[in-house]
């Protein structure tokens, strides 16, 4: 639960970011800036694995909306998976699951972007 | 004049089409201007809410708008004293500027500030705004505002073709800047609905989750997370209450690594603030003392970041937590809040008041773990309780001997939790026979499993004791060697129970080897109630007081050695003599007035039915008892073991 870390994997057209520990600013400013440097190097088809993250406040719900939207200007897409059945109820609520996808597992969280 | 007209003429015409030009060039720009404001009016209502991901718009158009190569534009943290750049052209990241709240209202009185010449008061600002001025080449800061309330500022550099902004396009400026600050403004408004939408959804979503958790650890964790998430905490505690101690206990930390370095005082993890002493005032107040104080007074507390000593230097906030009855069961503490950008913001009234209501529910569920808790600890105990009656039962033997010469007659009556009462008559091979009566301490199974030892053990003790004796038959009993045999015995058997369990755990031991051809009997006291040996002309005598040493396994053999060494003593029966052994749960059985029957009772019970058979002692002294103890409760078990000598 307090481990916190983001891995990367880069699969030809989507990459999936992978974030474990508490997505709050410390954690959600390295995610943004991962999610920059892919979106950067032209990754425009994401998927963030949130099965490491069981708690996440406001500020690293801002940021996945920052995320989102930075995407959309690239008209990419952004697919989530891993989320407890409280953060999927979260992410409705606040609107997220309106422009990403989200899925019960990585496999299917790409098979759908 | 025709030759001399043209050039002059040419020249009015050059200088009218280049007038005209300007005017359209002019024209155009505002025409562009008018469509770059709806562009921007776009970006405002495009439901993008964050301004930090949109200011890159705003800059690139206010930029493009004015002709201006260069700019950046602040964004300003109240929380903090900051301005954070979010846009820059060319794009590159800058270090926070702080500022003075008298700084803000100087730069409010000024629409548009020169770089190179600060209002008075603003030099300091300016200082510490000098790297990124001329990084970017500032000409021109514009504080953004709406009404009283600062926003932030934009700041331009190196006009394109030209040293200064004109007239029209300072008005324009200021028109782009008023539109900036509706965005920050609407952007800000946007996350505050957010963040509580966020925190309404996680209080009202997590409240129930928690009170189906039956496990105070769990019940605890999530208290802890839920409350940590959605008030944007950093960390979080739980401290429980133990009334007893008048301690507050730690129950769950997050994270785990809070508590490291503490102050407070540490068992191992247990970290434990004893709740007992006064509380100092309040100026003086830690973070312990206010943990104290909302324990004491169930009210909210909070504590700066300087007086925390509990985690090391957080700003926090703590409220108690109640169980239905209105008890405090502990407090719930959540430490830093959160900003975007790693600014720490003090906790609100609304915080307070959103985390007493979790609080509330909290209290619940914490209560219902602890009851659900309990209760499977009591079923469990109870079936822990059967287990070892059966044990103990297994131990008690359902037919004594019969003796050559001798009537032996027992009784063991459970009440109340399961002690650990035992008696035994073993024959030996020699013809010899070995009585013992012990009371182990405590209850349930590990009492049980601790007499199990120690029949194990007389057992075992008794085959090698009968080895000597039996070498001794021919020529008679020989005292000395079995008080030898016996206190070595006694000295392995305390060596046994006390390598088996822990210092409140041993056992009262009463051992009598007798020998029917002699009618020797020959006893040693390990800690027991002296058993009663009633003559048969009526006198009495109470075995082993004299000798007694201490119970066993409660010391190591070499302190037993020290304290009191286990002694052996013989006696020898004649006819109509009678050995009444008994345990404490007889002379401790108390009545409905709170008397306790004691020994003088049963020396007067045991002398009226002396001359009868053993059985019919045992019923007598049985009946006794029972009479004495009408309908009061009795907590130990009732045990007798008589010898008569016929």
């Amino acid at each position: 639960m307090n481990k916190f870390d983001i891995q990367i994997r880069e699969d030809g057209e989507h990459a999936v970011i992978e974030t474990a520990g508490y997505l709050n600013d410390a954690l959600g400013e390295q995610l943004a800036e991962k999610a920059k440097e892919l979106i950067g190097n032209g990754y425009t088809q994401l998927v963030i694995n949130l099965e490491k993250t069981t708690l996440i406040n406001s500020i690293g719900i801002s940021i996945l909306i920052e995320i989102i939207e930075a995407l959309h200007e690239q008209e990419g897409a952004l697919n989530f998976c891993g989320l407890s059945a409280t953060q999927e109820r979260t992410f409705r609520m606040m609107a997220l699951a309106k422009y990403a996808g989200i899925f019960p597992d990585e496999e299917s969280a790409i098979a759908n972007l | 004049m025709k030759d001399l007209s043209e050039p002059i003429l040419d020249r009015d015409l050059q200088q009218t089409q280049g007038a005209q030009n300007t005017a359209e060039q002019t024209m155009e720009r505002l025409i562009f201007s008018l469509s770059e404001l709806e562009h921007l009016g776009q970006t405002l209502i495009s439901g993008y809410s964050n301004f930090n991901h949109s200011s890159k718009t705003y800059l690139r158009i206010t930029l493009g708008t004015l002709q201006v190569t260069r700019g950046v534009i602040l964004r300003y943290h109240p929380t903090g004293n900051n301005l954070d750049v979010v846009a820059s052209t060319p794009e590159q990241v800058f270090p926070s500027i702080s500022i003075e709240s008298e700084e803000v209202a100087n730069l409010l009185q000024h629409p548009i500030i020169e770089n190179n010449a600060p209002p008075v008061g603003l030099e300091e600002f300016f200082v510490r705004s000098a790297e990124l001025g001329e990084t970017v080449d500032i000409r021109l800061w514009v504080p953004l505002k709406i009404q009283d309330e600062f926003l932030g500022m934009i700041g331009l550099g190196r006009f394109l073709g030209r040293e200064t902004l004109v007239a029209w396009e300072q008005e324009l400026l200021t028109t782009l800047a008023h539109q900036i600050s509706i965005a920050i403004a609407y952007s800000r408004m946007v996350e505050g609905i957010q963040s509580e939408k966020f925190r309404l959804f996680m209080l009202a979503e997590s409240a129930p989750q928690i009170c189906q958790l039956l496990q105070p650890e769990d019940a605890a964790e999530q208290v802890v997370l839920q409350a940590v998430s959605f008030l944007d905490a950093n960390a979080g505690a739980l401290m429980l209450t133990r009334p007893e101690q008048q301690e507050l206990e730690l129950s769950y930390a997050f994270p785990e690594t809070l508590v490291e370095g503490s102050t407070a005082q540490q068992n191992g993890n247990e970290l434990v603030i004893s709740c007992g002493e006064e509380t100092p005032p309040a100026q003086e107040a830690t973070s312990v003392d206010m943990l104290k104080s909302v324990a004491k007074d169930g009210l909210p507390g909070h504590c700066l970041p300087e007086s925390d000593t509990l985690f090391g230097g957080k700003n926090l906030m703590a409220v108690p937590i109640s169980g239905r009855d209105g008890d405090v069961l502990g407090v719930l503490v959540v430490g830093d809040k959160e900003e975007r950008g790693g600014r720490i913001a003090p906790f609100t009234d609304e915080d307070v008041v959103l985390l007493d209501s979790f609080a509330k529910q909290a209290g619940v569920a914490i209560e219902n773990a602890h009851l659900h808790q309990e209760a499977l600890e009591a079923r469990q105990l109870q079936a822990e309780m059967e287990e070892a009656r059966k044990i103990q039962e297994n131990l008690i033997p359902d037919d004594l001997p019969d003796i050559p010469g001798y009537e032996v007659a027992g009784h063991y009556e459970p009440r109340g939790p399961v002690g650990g009462d035992y008696y035994d008559c073993i024959a030996l091979p020699t013809g010899h026979w070995g009585l013992s009566i012990a009371d182990v301490s405590g209850k349930g199974m590990q009492a049980a499993l601790l007499m199990a030892t120690l029949r194990a053990g007389l057992i075992s003790e008794l085959s090698r004791v009968n080895t000597l004796t039996s070498g001794d038959t021919e020529n008679g009993v020989c005292p000395s060697a079995i008080y030898l045999e016996l206190t070595e015995m006694a000295m392995t058997l305390n060596s046994l129970l006390y390598a088996s369990g822990t210092e409140e755990k041993y056992a009262t031991f009463f051992y009598s080897h007798l020998n029917p051809e002699t009618d020797i009997l020959t006893t040693l006291n390990a800690g027991h109630n002296p058993p009663l040996l009633v003559k048969k002309d009526g006198t009495c005598k109470w075995l082993g007081e004299e000798v007694g040493g201490i119970p066993l396994g409660m010391f190591p053999n070499d302190m037993v050695s020290s304290i009191a060494e286990y002694e052996a003593e013989h006696i020898e029966l004649v006819s109509g003599d009678v050995v009444i052994y008994y345990t404490d749960g007889v002379t401790e059985t108390v009545n409905i007035e709170d008397e306790y029957y004691e020994e003088e009772r049963l020396v007067e019970a045991s002398k009226a039915c002396k001359d009868v058979s053993a059985d019919a002692i045992r019923e007598h002294l049985h009946d006794a008892v029972m009479k004495f103890q009408g309908e009061a409760d009795q907590f130990d078990d009732l045990t007798l073991l008589i010898l008569k000598k016929k």
